[in-house]
């Protein structure tokens, strides 16, 4: 373990949270945000800095670090460097509990995020009840195929219920499944951060687990533990935790998916050091991202999805020209 | 073609004494002469309009004000007003319509609203050879160009010149009591997540200019742009307004409380049947919120 690497990651996440107080829809000076920080200015520089950007880039944090440690966790026990949340079905399931209800006239944020709590719950267990009843238990291929499966029949439950609803209501809708934290503030932070405290640290515990995993199921089985328990423990956890990160954000694709992969370039070793990493740099890559999706064209906004995507095919395809080489 | 010529020598006729007569006053009392297209720029057609499908909520109200709303064979679902109107088939949205239905209750005038993906409809609809007019009612003077055109189309012009002039007088009315008054700054939140407003593009901020406000988001062109809720703190308005379920939404969650107007419970209700559209009741509207910006000097 190379202790300057994770300075190097700590700082990176630093750095990209000053960034993401510094910058905004409203141009603020150093100064301006500090005493803001401080309360002691003007009361709408206050409220800017203390109660709009602080608690949204604290919650850039957690969400992207949520991502970032569910991405490298699945990748690793599903054994596939293209597996993440949004690829088992999980944005699926949300966005169809998302979309329900805002097709239901529910207009509360925080019902909404339980709805989609709620849609995401159910799509994890179905996709793991397919791959159990056709008997392909302990295979990640099966679990990875019910997931894709599963998203697309969710994506034409979504179009039918659009079909249904007035325009304003399509418009609330598609700005959900872009992404945004828009809506965030210190509630969804503490939840989620709590989320993050338990799936996200019993996922760092597995990480050992999950070694064994990649070297096969019968050396790991040799070894002492159960392929298939490990197998759906982890999917279970990074699961469930990239569905909270979707209630409280909507859905941000690919910043599960890039990051691992990062992080597997900057810090060696075992799965333990890359799922940390992972965590590290989904935080900062997310604060970033925002960053952009709010200033770039002030005082509209970006949705969050759509600057992660932008940012993350062209990474994609030179991921893809590694992976075929 | 006889038709159209008499239409073309009426249009000179009146052109004539109009220039004779006074321009100021009489350029209002022009009908659709002066106005040959609609707002996909389509000459306007002609017609009898006796079975007319109308497709948004603001032509259908004003369709019953010019006194046809007997002649109507079809709305959309989210046509409800004046009461009546239910009355009258249900052939879906009015955003992309389906053009079957519109088609099976054999209209001969289709009232369309002219938003950009509305386009296609129009045209399959003018190649089934129904008749159709497209509008856009967002601001004032589409509204005003919305009554002529139709009253022209269903040839109730008379009607039309004086429900124009009507409405015209009302709002100079209250603009006129709210000139010399101070103009407090508005917010209008028209959908929460994401966070629009209403821009210069919409009739409501001119309702909100003439009932002696200012919109912080007038220098926005779009009808409703999407903006950052610390833009709207940075603008610090005076006041928000509000339709009732959402000022309720913004007085209850805390998170609101970062917009001062809100923290100090300046959030205003508007009356959602009322201000809701551009309609003939706009100066009436108008009048409701120089109350609300102003209670103390208009009652």
């Amino acid at each position: 373990m190379r202790p300057a690497r994770w300075l190097a990651l700590g700082g990176a996440l630093l750095a990209s949270a000053v960034v993401g107080l510094l910058l905004g829809a409203v141009p603020l000076s150093p100064i301006d945000v500090l005493e803001g920080l401080r309360a002691g200015g003007d009361p709408a520089v206050d409220a800017i800095v203390r109660d709009v950007r602080l608690p949204r880039v604290v919650l850039a944090v957690v969400v992207g670090a949520a991502l970032g440690l569910s991405g490298a966790a699945l990748q690793g026990a599903l054994r596939n460097p293209l597996a993440e949340p949004y690829l088992l079905g999980v944005s699926g399931g949300a966005a169809v509990g998302a979309v329900a209800s805002l097709a239901l006239g529910i207009r509360h944020p925080g019902a909404v995020s339980i709805a989609a709590f709620a849609g995401a719950a159910i799509a994890v267990v179905a996709v793991l009840g397919i791959t159990r009843s056709v008997g392909g238990r302990g295979d990640p291929r099966v679990l990875l195929m019910a997931g894709v499966v599963l998203g697309a029949f969710a994506n034409a439950a979504i179009l039918v219920i659009l079909a249904e609803v007035p325009a304003d209501t399509v418009r609330g809708a598609l700005w959900w499944m872009m992404g945004s934290l828009s809506g965030g503030g210190w509630s969804e932070v503490r939840w989620l951060g709590v989320w993050l405290l338990i799936a996200g640290g019993w996922l760092i515990h597995s990480a050992r687990d999950i070694d064994l995993l990649a070297l096969g199921g019968d050396s790991a089985a040799a070894l002492g533990i159960d392929p298939e328990a490990v197998g759906r423990r982890v999917y279970l956890l990074a699961s469930f935790l990239a569905a909270a990160s979707v209630a409280a954000a909507g859905l941000i694709g690919f910043a599960a998916l890039i990051v691992p992969h990062v992080a597997r370039g900057v810090v060696a070793g075992g799965h333990r050091p890359r799922i940390l990493a992972s965590g590290l740099l989904g935080a900062s890559l997310l604060v970033l991202a925002d960053v952009v999706a709010r200033s770039a064209r002030a005082p509209t906004e970006l949705p969050l999805g759509a600057v992660t995507a932008l940012v993350g095919v062209p990474f994609f395809f030179a991921l893809l020209k590694r992976l075929a080489r | 073609m006889i038709r159209t010529s008499g239409v073309r020598f009426r249009t000179t006729l009146v052109t004539v004494i109009v220039a004779v007569v006074s321009i100021a006053c009489e350029a209002k009392r022009d009908a659709a002469d002066g106005v040959e297209h609609d707002d996909f720029d389509a000459p306007l057609p002609v017609t009898r309009a006796e079975r007319i499908v109308s497709l948004s909520p603001a032509t259908t109200e004003l369709l019953y004000t010019l006194g046809v709303g007997e002649r109507l064979v079809g709305r959309t679902t989210w046509d409800v007003f004046p009461p009546e109107v239910m009355r009258v088939p249900d052939v879906g949205d009015g955003i992309d319509p389906n053009v079957e239905a519109i088609l099976a209750v054999r209209p001969d005038l289709v009232v369309l609203y002219a938003s950009g993906s509305n386009r296609d409809e129009a045209a399959a609809l003018t190649r089934a050879g129904v008749p159709v007019v497209a509008l856009r009612t967002d601001l004032v003077a589409e509204f005003f160009r919305a009554v002529r055109i139709l009253g022209h189309l269903t040839g109730t012009s008379e009607a039309a010149r004086l429900i124009a002039d009507t409405v015209a007088t009302s709002l100079d009315s209250v603009r006129r009591r709210t000139a010399s008054l101070e103009r407090p700054t508005v917010f209008l939140p028209s959908w929460i997540t994401p966070l629009l407003t209403i821009g210069a593009g919409s009739y409501l901020t001119e309702l909100v200019a003439i009932a002696g406000a200012r919109n912080i988001y007038d220098d926005h062109q779009a009808p409703s742009p999407q903006i950052s809720i610390e833009d709207v703190i940075r603008r610090d308005p005076d006041y928000v307004l509000a339709a009732p379920n959402r000022a309720e939404l913004l007085r209850t969650d805390p998170g609101w409380s970062v917009i001062r107007a809100i923290r100090e419970g300046h959030v205003l209700v508007f009356d959602t049947t009322l201000v809701g559209r551009p309609s003939v009741r706009m100066g009436e509207a108008a009048l409701s919120l120089a109350r609300l910006f102003h209670p103390d000097v208009i009652r």
